[in-house]
């Protein structure tokens, strides 16, 4: 009873090692080839709905702005007016 | 001979002193009516002590409304030997009361300083036209509408000003009052000159400063409002000229911020970006470390009463030591009328001191006078020391005001640079003709002279450089 166990035993595990090694060899020839360019034609792409933008873009044309700094000016003299009072008594 | 005649004028005077100095005494003693302080004071100022006499005038005033003919010469005196210091401790709505023309002269001063201006026109217009103070009250009262813009009125007043002091200086017998006359002359003279050119009439202006004597106090001080004058009507060659003028050793104790701007201003109108950049830079080169200098000695001293009033006494070489640009500072500031002024009442204070501790009666009232003037010469130490102090003070903030205005001007050189580059324009600096007879623009009342690479005393205030514009020259006439 024993022997026949063994050797039915010994069948599947023999049936089971060669399937195994069949398996990792066809595994090692697989080659995956993937599309290496693909072209979507817009132009024939139709989107649906309305064009809220115009048509094209422009830009209005104005003078570029300039910072003017104050340079100093004499307006009056009431600064040195006012020392020379000071300075005179 | 002469010196017998010296040595019997001397003895007439010290008996004299002495006699007023034993007649005050004697009122101070037995005399107990109210006119008391106003005999003393009397006594005291016909010998001499002027300075002593103040208290008592100014208790009598205090408390007294009525001023005699006695009294008004008596104030008037005090006026002209010790100034603003005759009536120091009266508040302005005492002495508002008063209709005398040295105290309304006084009041009319102290009240613009505090910029009562219409208060202090109304007291100045109480002095009579035919008073000896009424020169000076017609300057104030233009500075009064010129500083309102009643700049028809301010004339008026600065021509009034320029009469009478003609007529006072031609009529005074002084030295020291001539020249005291002459400067009030030329400071209305060049008044009037600077409302043409506030109200833009340039050419009359300049007309105007040409009456100034080359040999003038005032004449250092209106190259600058010439240069001015000149630029507005862009005659920046004539501009660059007369700020060059203080390059002139001559003129080295004379420093005005405002005319490296103006040099820089005009070289910029020129188009000259170069020549303008090296004036800026230049500008902070030579200013920034003497501003800084400037600033510890302020924050070291401000407490001090005497710091700056011994500079003044300090010799040269002394205050070369602390710092070579103090000395050019103080000489600056020994020429204003005010300084020498006080220094001289510092100095009269001084010997009536001596004066009084040599006299042979002593007593308590001596004693309290000697008190009195020891407070007095404290007084205007402390008050010699802070004009210097704030003379000082405002030259600092000239320097700041001024260094915004370059730092504004070289923001505008680099723009105007870049904007060059960016529209590729060959400036050809170096090829440009830097000079020539050409560009300078002549008058009838102008002289020319060569410049061979020095100062001379009779071409200073006539330079004018030969630059030619590097600005595009506009094709549509101006």
């Amino acid at each position: 009873m024993n022997t026949k166990i063994s050797l039915h035993t010994l069948v599947i595990l023999t049936a089971l090692f060669s399937s195994i090694v069949l398996a990792q060899d066809e595994k090692k020839n697989i080659v995956y080839k993937y599309k290496e360019y693909e072209v979507i034609d817009l132009g024939s792409l139709e989107i649906k709905g309305q064009i809220m933008a115009p048509g094209d873009l422009t830009v209005n044309e104005r003078e570029r702005q300039t910072f003017k700094r104050s340079l100093l000016e004499k307006q009056n003299y009431d600064f040195e007016n006012k020392r020379e009072i000071e300075n005179l008594r | 001979m002469k010196h017998l005649a010296l040595i019997v004028i001397l003895l007439m005077m010290t008996t004299q002193i002495e006699a007023s100095a034993k007649g005050a005494y004697e009122i101070y003693q037995k005399d107990k009516s109210k006119s008391r302080d106003k005999k003393i004071a009397h006594e005291l100022i016909d010998g001499s002590f002027y300075f002593s006499a103040i208290p008592y005038i100014n208790n009598y005033l205090e408390n007294n409304n009525e001023i005699d003919a006695e009294l008004e010469a008596d104030i008037e005196t005090l006026v002209l030997k010790t100034g603003t210091m005759a009536v120091l401790n009266l508040e302005e709505k005492r002495l508002e009361s008063f209709n005398n023309p040295s105290i309304s002269l006084i009041l009319g001063t102290r009240l613009f300083a505090k910029e009562q201006n219409t208060k202090a026109y109304e007291i100045l217009s109480r002095i009579p036209d035919s008073h000896q103070f009424s020169a000076e009250a017609a300057l104030i009262k233009g500075t009064i509408r010129n500083l309102e813009r009643k700049n028809i009125e301010a004339l008026n007043l600065y021509e009034a000003c320029v009469n009478k002091s003609t007529a006072q200086e031609n009529s005074s017998k002084g030295e020291k009052l001539k020249r005291y006359y002459n400067y009030l002359k030329e400071t209305c003279i060049i008044r009037s000159a600077r409302v043409n050119i506030e109200e833009k009439k340039y050419e009359q202006a300049l007309l105007i400063y040409e009456k100034i004597d080359k040999r003038s106090y005032k004449w250092p001080y209106i190259l600058l409002d010439q240069a001015w004058a000149n630029y507005y009507l862009k005659d920046y060659n004539r501009t660059l000229g007369l700020t060059t003028t203080y390059k002139s050793p001559l003129l080295e104790s004379y420093f005005f911020p405002e005319a490296e701007v103006l040099t820089a201003l005009s070289y910029y109108n020129m188009c000259l970006w170069d020549d303008s950049l090296k004036v800026v830079d230049h500008f902070y080169d030579f200013y920034k470390p003497k501003a800084e200098a400037l600033k510890e000695i302020l924050g070291n001293n401000k407490n001090s009463n005497n710091y700056f009033l011994d500079l003044y006494y300090a010799d040269s070489a002394t205050r070369d030591n602390l710092n070579p640009f103090i000395r050019n500072l103080v000489t600056q500031t020994r020429k204003q009328v005010k300084f020498n002024l006080d220094l001289s009442s510092l100095k009269a204070a001084k010997d009536e001191l001596a004066l009084l501790k040599r006299l042979k009666n002593k007593n308590d009232f001596t004693q309290s006078l000697e008190v009195n003037l020891g407070s007095t010469i404290e007084f205007v130490s402390a008050k010699i020391n802070y004009y210097i102090k704030k003379e000082i003070f405002t030259f600092i903030n000239e320097i700041h005001k001024h260094s915004f205005s370059m730092f504004n001007l070289k923001l505008e050189l680099l723009s105007k640079k870049r904007d060059d580059i960016y529209n590729a324009k060959a400036l050809e600096e170096n090829t440009r003709e830097r000079g020539s007879d050409k560009n300078v623009k002549r008058k009838t009342s102008h002289y020319f002279f060569d410049f061979n690479g020095s100062f001379w005393a009779d071409e200073l205030g006539d330079y004018s450089f030969g630059l030619n514009s590097a600005c595009p020259v506009s094709k549509t006439n101006e």
